[in-house]
Order: C-alpha cells, then structure tokens, then sequence
C-alpha cells in the first residue's frame, strides 16, 4: 500500500481548484497593455490615416513593415492630404509587436489589437496588405481572416489606446485618449494614470 | 506683342539708351507702362523684358516689390486712406467706414463705373495733418467725411479737387499712373555719357590720386 | 565661388579659440567647414555667389572693433579676426532664426519628399530652439505648383532662400524662376504661363534646402532612409558627370549630382538626372533572342532563346564566313573593360579591322590622336581663351556648358564661336561668327593670317579675334560636329590647321556618346589597337595575348555600310548600336541591313535596328554593372553597379568573356580580373591603371597621360554652294526621340519637334511665308514641310534639328556627300 503514499499529492490535487486553463477551448483574460496584430484606422468619413509616410517601417527593429507612398487621386483620394500609402505590408513572420511603429505614426493611424492568435500554412498569409489590416470604413471593425482566432469580444479591444503619453505631458491629462475622428470601434476606459495613486489605491 | 504706342515705344529706347547696361531701365519703363495704361498689364511686362534684355518673371519679380506698380485694374483715381496711429487717433476708422459706403466699393477694389479705387494705406508721413487720404498720392490734409464727399464730387464732375487738398498744389488732378506732368527728356548730346560697369579700368573717379 | 588666387597671404584666424589659416578672400563660413566647424546655413552654396539671404549662419565675428553678429556667409575671412560660433549671442541668434523660418513652414514632415534628408529639418534638431511661440495659422498656397514638367513647387515651404532662383539665373543663364511680391507674402514662382523651361532644372531640386522644390520622377517614389547609394559615373554623355545612383528593393529611384571639382561641380542636365526611368522600363529586353526559321517572304520572328543557344548561332555565323566579310559597329555605351574584350574578339580572335564606334557622327580618331589633349580645367583656366569650332555645348554636353559659362562669366576667360549657327553659348561669347557651313578651313586660315575666301565682314570680325588671340598664352579648342550634313573632314582640316597656327593650342574633342573616348582608347575604331597606337606598333605587344591581330585598315562605318550594299559584308555585330537612327543616311543603312545575311545585336531595348536582328544578345546597362568609363579629357571613373539587370540579361563583358570561351576554348580571360589585367598589360596608356580598383577612385578621377600621333589628312573639295541652293546644316537638340528619352516618363514628352528654320529674306525672296507648304530637295530624297523664320540662320542654308518628331530630315542627306545642298520647290 506504500505506493499510495506516492497517489497522496495526486489525490491531494484533485479536489484543489485548477491552475491551468485548456488552451484553445478556453483562453485567459489578456493583459491591458497586451500587444497583438496591427490595424490600420480610418477617419469618420472614411478616409484612410495613413499617410505612407514610412516612419513606421523606418522605425521598425525587425524591418517587417513595408510602406510605398503615392499621390493621392484627387477625384477619389484615399487619405487627407497629398499622399496615401498604397502598399501597406506587415510580415508577421518578422514582427516582434514592439509597438515602435504605432509611436512612431504622426497620425495614429496604426494601432495594434489584442488578438494574436493566428497561424498559417504558408508564407504568403503571413504577409498581411493594406486591405486586409484596414478596418471596416462604416462600423470601424478589424476584418478577420480565415486563420484568425478571435472570440467574443475580442475584436473590441483594437482602438489605439496602447498610445503612451508623453513622457513630458502635463500629469492631469495622462491616460486621456489622444485623439479624435477615430470611427471608434472599440475604445475602452482609458487605463489608470500612473501617477494617479487615489484611483489605483481605490481599486485595490 | 507690342504694348506700348508708338510715342511711348520712342521714349521707352530713350530711356533704355540712357544707362550702360540695359535692365537698368527696368523700374523706368514699368513708369512708363503703368502711366500708358493705368497698371501693369502682361503685355506690358512681355515688352519691357524684350526691351531690358530680361526674361518677364525678372519683370514681375522686381515690379511686384513695390507697392505703387499695380499688378491689377486700378480706376482713374486711386484713393488711399491711412489707418495708421495718428490718423487713427483723429479720426481715420470714421473716415474709412465712409469711404466705403459713400463709394460702395470694399477696400481694395474699384467701383463699377471704373472710377475710383480704394486702398487702406499705411503711414503716408503726414502725421502732423492727420487725418488723411490721397487721390492719386496727392494729399488730403485734416480730411472729414465732408471734405471727401466734396473730393467726389469734383473728380466725377471733371473738376480738379486739389485746391481743398495741399494749400500749394493747383493743377489738374492727373489721372491713375501719371509720374510728371512734365516729361524729362535728355538728348543723346547731352547724356551723362556712363561707361558700362566692365569698361571701366582703375581706381573709380572720385577717389583722387596720391602722388 | 570665391576666387582663391594665392595662398601666399594666407591669414590666419581664430574660430572658437582655436587658430585657423584661411585662404585669402575665402568666406569665413567655407574656412570654418574646412577647419571642422560647420556653421548652419540655408542660402550659402559653394558654386554660387553668396547672398546671405537666410541668416541662418550669423556667428561673431570681432575683427578688432568687438564682437558682433555677421553672417559669415558674406564675410571673407581678414587677417586676426576672432569667430566665436558657441556663443550665447550666436546660439540665440540661431535659435531666433530658425523659430522665425518655421513661423510659415508647415510641420508636414511625414509627407515632403525631403523629409529624411532635409537641412531644414537637421539643422532645426541641431541647432532649434525646440519650441515654437506662434500659435497662429500658418500661410497656405495652392500645391504643389508644376514650374514645369518634372519639377513640382510647394510655396508654403520655401525658406526663401534664394539658392533655386540664383542658380536658375547665375549657373544656368535661365532666369525663369523669381521671387515674386513682397513681405510676408514674397513667393518663388514663374512667370503666368512661362514655365521655368530649362534644361538643368532638376539642379534646384538637389539644391533646395527645405522640401520646397521636388522632381515628379521621385515624387512620393520612397524615403531618403529607403535608398541606397552608390558614387558612378553618369555614362550617358561623354563629360562623364560624377552621380550619386539611389536604389530601393532593386529599382533605381534616383539620380543626384556629386560635387566633382574637376567634372561637373554637383550639376547635371535633366536628361542625365531623369534618364534612370528608361533602365527600369519594363521594355527592356530581358534575355536572348533569336529569328525563327520561317518560310520565305513573311517576316522574321523573334523567339526568346537561352543564351548557350544564342552563343553557337553566333560563332555558327562567325565561322561561316571570312573575317573581312564581318563588321562590328557602335560600342560607345559599354564600360571600357567591355570595349577592349569586345575589340579583342573582333580583332584578336574574328581577325576583322571593320569596327567603328562612331556612327559617323563624330571625327577621325587619327585626327583626334594629333591634337594637343585638354582638360576641362584648362580649357576653363581663367582668363583663357576658349575657341568653338562647333557643336553646341547646351544642346549636347550640358554640364560642361555650365562650366564653360562660368568660365566666361566669372572667370574672364573669352569665348570665340566660329560655329555655322547660334550656340546657347552665343549670347556670351566676345565674338560670335556665323561661319557658312563648309568654310571651318577657310575661317582658320582667315584667322591664321592667310588669304581665304570668305566675305568681308567675316574677315573684319576675325581681324579683331586674331589679336585677342596673340595676347593670349591659354588658348583651348573645342571641338565638334558643326552639323551631321557635312563629312566631318570640314572641322578636322580646320583643327588641323589651328594647331599648326598654335602649337600651344590644347583641344578638347566633343564627342558627345557615351563612352566612346574609352572605345577609341580600346581600340574599337579601324586601324587602332587598344592603347591608342596603329596596327602595325601594337601588334607586338599583343601577340601574347591576341591569335590574330589584322594587318591592314578596316572599314568606317560609313564605308561598312556602303561596302555591305555591294554585299561584302556577311556579319554584322551591333554593340548597342542603332544606325536606322543614329545614322545620318538612314536609307543607306536600310539597304545594308536587307543585304546583310546575319545582323547580331547587342542592346538593352529593341530599337528599330534591334528589330531587324536576328540574334539578340540581351545586356545591362549603367547601373548594373561594374567597370569604368572614360569622359571626353580621357578622365577614368568608375560605374558602380546598383541593382540587377533585368531576366537574364548580361553585363556586354560577360557576354564578351562567355563568347571568347565559345570561340577559342582556353584563351584567356576568363574572369574580370583576369580581363582587367590584360588590359594593363597590353594597352600602353592604361599601364599604369589597375582595373580591378577602379571603385577606389575618389570623385575626381585619374586623367590617362595620352600621347599623340603625327597625322595628314587629304584635303576634301568642298563644292561651291549654287545659286538659289540652300545648304543644309542638320544640329542635335537636347531633347530627341532617342530610345533612352522615349523610355523615360520625365523626357519623353519634352522634344520640341521638328522646327526647319530658314533666314526670313530668303524666304521671301522665293515668296514663302511660314504657312506655306515647300518641297525640300535633296541629292537622294526629299521632304515635304513648312519653313519657321529665324533671322539667327545665315542665308543660304536650311536649320534643321536631328531626330524630332515630323519629317524625316535624314531622307535630305547623303553621306557620300562632303555637304548636302538642297533645293526649295514651293507647292
């Protein structure tokens, strides 16, 4: 019977709760500052924010992002201004989810979502274009793809918000969404202000 | 693309003739062009590059810096209020308003009958006889709604107001763009006779020689 | 620029503490730079005179009456003067200037072209104030504004800095651009409706230091972090123009300047700088092609074929044949380790002299090896004397024509024409003779002090020139074609002749193709060898090296075609030759082509002779490959390959190397340096020149130490113009239908078309105005077309530009002829 000295942590174990999650059937609540794939965000008219001004894939550690910009079509322009990106590629067999490039952007046009969970067979699909990291021009939502996983919710958490404040801002509007003419989808409470103790201690 | 008339055509190679280097003559000849027609047309500025050996853009360029060259249709008479302090102080804001509805015309353009044109000048150095207005840069000392009101009336009735302007000056009021009512002329004989810049060898003339 | 005549009073100045020397007369900001302090500056351009518009680079200067801010752009440097550029009051003064430019400067950073490589933007990160007090709404224009077909304006960008309008009228003699209006509204702009149509326009994108001026080419193309660069050589015309090569992901974007001292200073013509867009077009010719084998009477078909394939059509047709029967014509664009191992298969290993570089557009390289050879820098050596003896430098050779004006303009040096037309150098030269086409001799025997038989008031003028000459002890020739009507032999007796008259003379020959001064040197021009020498001295050296070498002298290319119209020639090789429209006599060309069994060609487009091939070789060109190039002063600088050629196309070398193999089995070279040795050791003048460190040369490149030959020529009876005969003198315009403008967006559209000009009295003596319709008539064709008057045209000749859009001026010329005299039928 002395082998069931050995079952005596087993035994002890079942009836414990379970610390682990069954991952895909069920996932984990996501960190806050979690960072996932790219969207590319549109104005409320529809517009595109990118400008293809390519500080993004300047900036990029892992060179995985590749921007050509052109003269905007007068008749039907894409973005405000003179110049649109019409290449937009992120490889995401290169990127890193650094978040560099979404600093980077003067116009805030690429954020990125909470969802990272996708796979694919074969390169190509790695390579995510301009039309695919567009969000939808009425309701603002990330399109998904065949090999996306997202569940519930998930594609809520894509507005830009992942924006860090500025280092040398004033404290009193720290954790305030930046910008306007965002089509919105998404935006959630801003996160707590760091520095502003009150809140954090109240929710503690 | 001739622009300037036969006379003026004539003055204009005299006063070209008059310097060593021939673009000297260009401010010269954009008088000439604005007194012929009133401002500065295209055609005008065409020729005048013809004639000075520049390209037109050179004309535009240089014309466009000075403020009395217009590059627009001025009417017969161009009227400048001042707005400047000490015109302001007495009373050139009243004047302005008045001008404007007595004429019908905003600040800047010309009345339909191609009459007038009114301008807001900047200080015009009559400080002491504030305030004032100009018609053609002649002077309207102390000036009042009044006074301009008997201005407009002489210049559309064909007479000369300038008797209610500057004590001294009794002529005709010109029309827009006459420089003199006398024209300079200088005969070939008498021209100063200016060697072109590169003629000329050694020391310049007034520096007297150390023996 | 500053003129630096000594460095025997040499000053000596202190700069932040530390003592300098500067050159007498040196601009205090250029001494700072070379000495390691840079002082920002916007308006300040070393090959321009200084304006000191921006006042970006005040700095304080004491020069012993205490310090005070100056702009150090305007200040020469004077003997114990004291600079201080990291003083409170400069630092404030910088800082003041650059809040004050960026008052009206819009922060669209993200989407100006510039942005990545902008002065504006450097200088504001190194020397800003950081914040901006102005809080109001910025100036705004329309834009971008087209100045002209490749060079877009944004106004509200512009940091008036005067550097655009002052080279437009300073370096270019151009002056289409100027500041307009005053004040805060002051803007640069064109005149309504005149666009800033100058051929070097593309000069005041490179120089702008803000984002204001930008080329359509690379409008929006990348971002100046994208590129790439690479130093070559500019091989589209023989000056040989130092060019910085910008790539991004394998695709040329970009063409800029470098500042060669002794080349072309930073400029570059339009042509040059857009050029590139012809290499990427997707016209290119991607790998080898060949002629099916079809029925009689229909027509040839090109197939593509692999290159093996390809190399045994071409030794098949090689061996088929007698080495006389085969002729190799063009050569010019290839990189000079090209030129010798392809003049090493046609002479050494096929035993043919029939090569020719030149499409008879050019001169005799005997005539050329005579003549005392020249520099750019002598020719412009202040104070000099440059005669023309043909061939507008504008029109042809773009960047030496802005050294040569600012040689006349600055540099005092005096121009004397004696050109049968006007030349865009006309207007500044200190004599401008109207030499009647044919009469270059006359005109120097004139000159030389011999009876001759011009007119009276030709002779008057040349009085007059003749003693500008005898005051003079620097005396440059240039020399080129008057006009592709006339054999050549007219300039060359008339160069001849000068240079018996003054010995001193240097001449500088303008060959405007390519490479083609490297072609000569190699050896690709009948009865030469490489190394310049003759047939018989250079057969020594290269009998190790060369199976055969021929003996006796071959075809020029003019006597090719013409020996291949009486069917003796079998073979013929196009080295990125297109005599249909090169050629002057396109009709002689056609019928040699219908003669000719097998035409081989090597090209990078298909152009109207590449499609008469029947074996295409497919090559890179310029920015593919690596090798060297030799410009007009016999100057060697390296081309520097940037991206891959196209499918599976070759570098000419390559193609070269790989049919030496197919042709003798084991004979050498077989690689690049094995090339590039060979060269050295069989060419004299290339001895000492190591080929395979050519991209070590520094911008400036290395001058060939080129001997001369003695040479007589045969005097050529020019024929007294007749009566009521019009003689033709035919000219190049910068802008043609060549296959390299016609491939490139930016020139295409820029030609100005046919324009055949005549003097307005002889027109109205033969009672035609300019709407009507007259017959030209010429020895073996004629055209139908209208006359524009142009009193610039002597009497008695015709002016017409080569290669345009409308009639074919080439159906008028016979190059049998020494001139071509044509009469006019009014319909």
């Amino acid at each position: 019977m002395s082998y069931l000295k050995g079952f005596l942590v087993t035994f002890r174990q079942i009836f414990q709760k379970r610390v682990t999650t069954p991952y895909p059937s069920q996932k984990r609540a996501k960190p806050e500052r979690l960072h996932g794939r790219h969207v590319l965000g549109r104005y409320e008219d529809g517009m595109e924010k990118c400008i293809g001004c390519e500080l993004c894939a300047g900036v990029c550690p892992a060179n995985c992002i590749y921007v050509r910009g052109a003269d905007n079509p007068i008749e039907n322009p894409v973005s405000p201004g003179e110049r649109y990106g019409f290449v937009y590629e992120i490889n995401y067999l290169r990127c890193i989810h650094c978040d560099l490039c979404v600093e980077a952007c003067p116009t805030g046009a690429i954020t990125e979502s909470k969802m990272f969970e996708f796979s694919f067979t074969n390169r190509n699909d790695a390579i995510y274009t301009r039309e695919e990291l567009l969000v939808d021009s009425e309701s603002g939502k990330p399109k998904q793809l065949p090999w996306e996983d997202w569940r519930e919710g998930e594609d809520l958490n894509t507005s830009g918000w992942l924006r860090a404040t500025s280092p040398n801002g004033d404290a009193s509007y720290e954790g305030q969404i930046a910008w306007s003419g965002d089509l919105g989808y998404g935006i959630r409470k801003a996160e707590i202000g760091q520095s502003d103790t009150e809140t954090l201690e109240e929710e503690q | 693309m001739a622009f300037f008339n036969e006379e003026n055509e004539e003055i204009a190679k005299e006063i070209v003739g008059r310097y060593p280097v021939a673009r000297s003559a260009l401010i010269p000849l954009l008088h000439l062009a604005q007194e012929q027609e009133g401002w500065i047309t295209k055609p005008a500025m065409e020729q005048i590059a013809e004639l000075t050996d520049t390209t037109s853009v050179e004309v535009l360029g240089t014309g466009t810096f000075y403020e009395m060259f217009k590059f627009h249709p001025v009417g017969k008479y161009l009227i400048k209020v001042c707005t400047n302090i000490s015109c302001q102080l007495l009373g050139a804001d009243e004047l302005f308003e008045h001008v404007k509805t007595a004429l019908d015309v905003e600040e800047g353009s010309t009345t339909e009958d191609g009459l007038f044109t009114f301008e807001e000048a900047e200080c015009v150095a009559a400080c002491t006889e504030a305030p004032c207005f100009t018609v053609n840069y002649r002077y309207f000392h102390r000036a009042t709604p009044e006074l301009f009101d008997e201005v407009v009336v002489d210049l559309k009735a064909g007479e000369s107001p300038l008797s209610k302007g500057c004590a001294d000056d009794q002529g005709v009021m010109p029309k827009h763009g006459t420089l003199s009512r006398v024209r300079q002329q200088i005969p070939k004989t008498r021209s100063a006779g200016i060697k072109h810049p590169e003629e000329i060898k050694g020391p310049p003339s007034w520096i007297e020689e150390v023996v | 620029m500053t003129d630096i005549t000594s460095a025997e009073t040499a000053v000596s100045i202190t700069v932040d503490g530390k003592k300098v020397t500067a050159k007498p007369g040196e601009l205090l900001i250029d001494a700072c730079e070379r000495n390691g302090t840079y002082i920002p500056r916007f308006c300040h351009h070393s090959r321009m005179q200084p304006v000191g518009m921006c006042r970006m680079c005040l700095v304080e200067i004491d020069t012993g009456r205490g310090p005070a801010l100056q702009p150090s752009c305007m200040i020469e440097c004077s003997n114990e003067m004291v600079v201080d550029t990291q003083s409170k009051k400069t630092i404030k003064a910088q800082e003041g200037v650059l809040e004050f430019l960026l008052i009206n400067h819009p922060l669209d950073c993200p989407i100006c072209d510039k942005g990545g490589e902008c002065p504006l933007q450097d200088q504001t990160m190194a020397f800003g104030p950081g914040e901006s007090r102005f809080i109001e709404e910025k100036r705004t224009y329309r834009k971008p504004i087209p100045v002209n077909e490749n060079v877009f304006l944004d106004r509200e960008r512009c940091v008036l800095c005067d550097r655009c309008t002052r080279f437009a009228d300073q370096v270019a003699g151009d002056s289409l651009i100027h500041f307009i209006d005053r004040g805060n509204k002051t803007q640069v702009n064109t005149y309504p409706d005149q666009p800033f149509s100058s051929y070097f326009s593309g000069n005041t994108v490179q120089i702008c230091p803000v984002g204001a001026l930008t080329a359509a080419p690379f409008r929006f193309k990348a971002r100046p972090w994208d590129l790439t660069e690479v130093e070559s050589t500019s091989t589209f015309d023989s000056v040989g123009n130092r060019i910085s090569v910008q790539e991004s992901r394998d695709r040329v974007l970009r063409f800029t300047g470098v500042d060669s001292d002794s080349v072309n200073w930073g400029w570059l013509t339009d042509k040059e700088r857009f050029i590139f867009e012809a290499y990427s077009n997707e016209n290119r010719l991607s790998g080898p092609l060949t002629t099916n084998e079809v029925a009689e009477g229909s027509q040839k078909h090109a197939v593509a074929t692999s290159w093996s394939e390809a190399y045994e059509k071409f030794v098949k047709a090689i061996n088929e044949t007698t080495p006389e029967r085969i002729a190799v014509i063009g050569g010019s664009r290839l990189t000079n380790e090209a030129q010798y191992i392809w003049s090493k298969i046609a002479k050494g290993i096929i035993g043919t002299d029939n090569v020719d570089a030149q499409l008879d557009d050019g001169f005799s390289p005997e005539v050329l090896l005579s003549l005392n050879p020249s520099t750019i820098d002598k020719t412009c050596k202040p104070g000099g004397v440059i005669i023309l003896l043909g061939a507008d430098p504008k029109e042809e050779l773009g960047a030496l024509y802005l050294r040569l004006r600012h040689a006349i303009l600055q540099d005092q040096c005096k121009l004397i024409e004696l050109t049968p037309t006007k030349t865009g150098l006309s207007q500044l030269a200190t004599h401008s003779i109207r030499v009647p086409p044919g009469k270059t001799l006359e005109a120097v025997k004139a000159l030389s002090g011999e009876p001759s038989e011009l007119e009276d008031d030709i002779l008057k003028e040349l009085t007059k020139v003749q003693k500008i000459i005898k005051n003079n002890d620097s005396i440059s020739v240039l020399l080129g074609r008057t006009s592709l009507a006339e054999t050549s032999s007219i300039v060359e007796e008339g160069a001849i002749k000068l240079q018996e008259y003054l010995p001193k003379a240097s001449f500088l020959p303008l060959l405007r193709r390519g490479n083609i001064n490297g072609a000569i040197d190699m050896g690709l021009s009948p009865g030469l060898l490489p190394g310049r020498c003759d047939l018989e001295e250079g057969s020594d050296k290269l009998q190790n090296y060369w199976p055969t070498c021929p003996t006796h002298k071959g075809f020029k290319t003019k006597e090719m075609f013409e020996a291949a119209t009486d069917g003796q020639i079998d073979v013929l090789i196009l080295l990125a030759a297109d005599p249909i429209m090169d050629f002057p006599d396109s009709q002689l060309v056609q019928e040699a082509l219908d003669r000719i069994e097998t035409v081989i060609a090597v090209d990078i487009f298909a152009t109207d002779s590449v499609l008469q091939a029947d074996i295409v070789l497919a090559a890179a060109t310029a920015t593919e490959i690596e090798g060297s190039f030799t410009n007009l002063e016999g100057r060697i600088s390296p081309i520097r390959k940037s991206v891959t050629p196209p499918g599976t196309a070759r570098p000419d070398w390559m193609i070269a190397l790989d049919l030496v193999q197919y042709l003798v089995p084991n004979l050498g070279p077989s690689t690049f340096k094995e090339l590039c040795e060979e060269i050295s050791l069989v060419s004299g003048i290339h001895k000492d020149f190591d080929f395979s460190k050519v991209e070590q040369i520094d911008k400036e490149g290395v001058v060939l130490n080129r001997g001369k030959n003695k040479t007589q020529t045969s005097l050529i009876k020019i024929p007294k113009q007749k009566a009521n005969s019009f003689r033709l003198v035919v000219t190049r315009s910068m802008y043609d239908k060549g296959v390299l403008s016609a491939h490139s967006s930016a020139l295409k559209g820029l030609a100005p078309g046919s324009r055949i000009k005549a003097n307005p009295k002889d027109m109205e003596k033969l009672g035609i105005t300019s709407d009507s319709t007259v017959r030209l008539i010429g020895l073996k064709g004629e055209i139908q077309t209208r006359l524009t008057p142009d009193p610039e045209t002597t009497r008695g000749t015709i002016h017409a530009l080569w290669n345009q859009d409308g009639p074919d001026i080439r159906k008028l010329i016979d190059s049998s002829l020494p001139v071509n005299d044509l009469k006019i039928e009014k319909i």
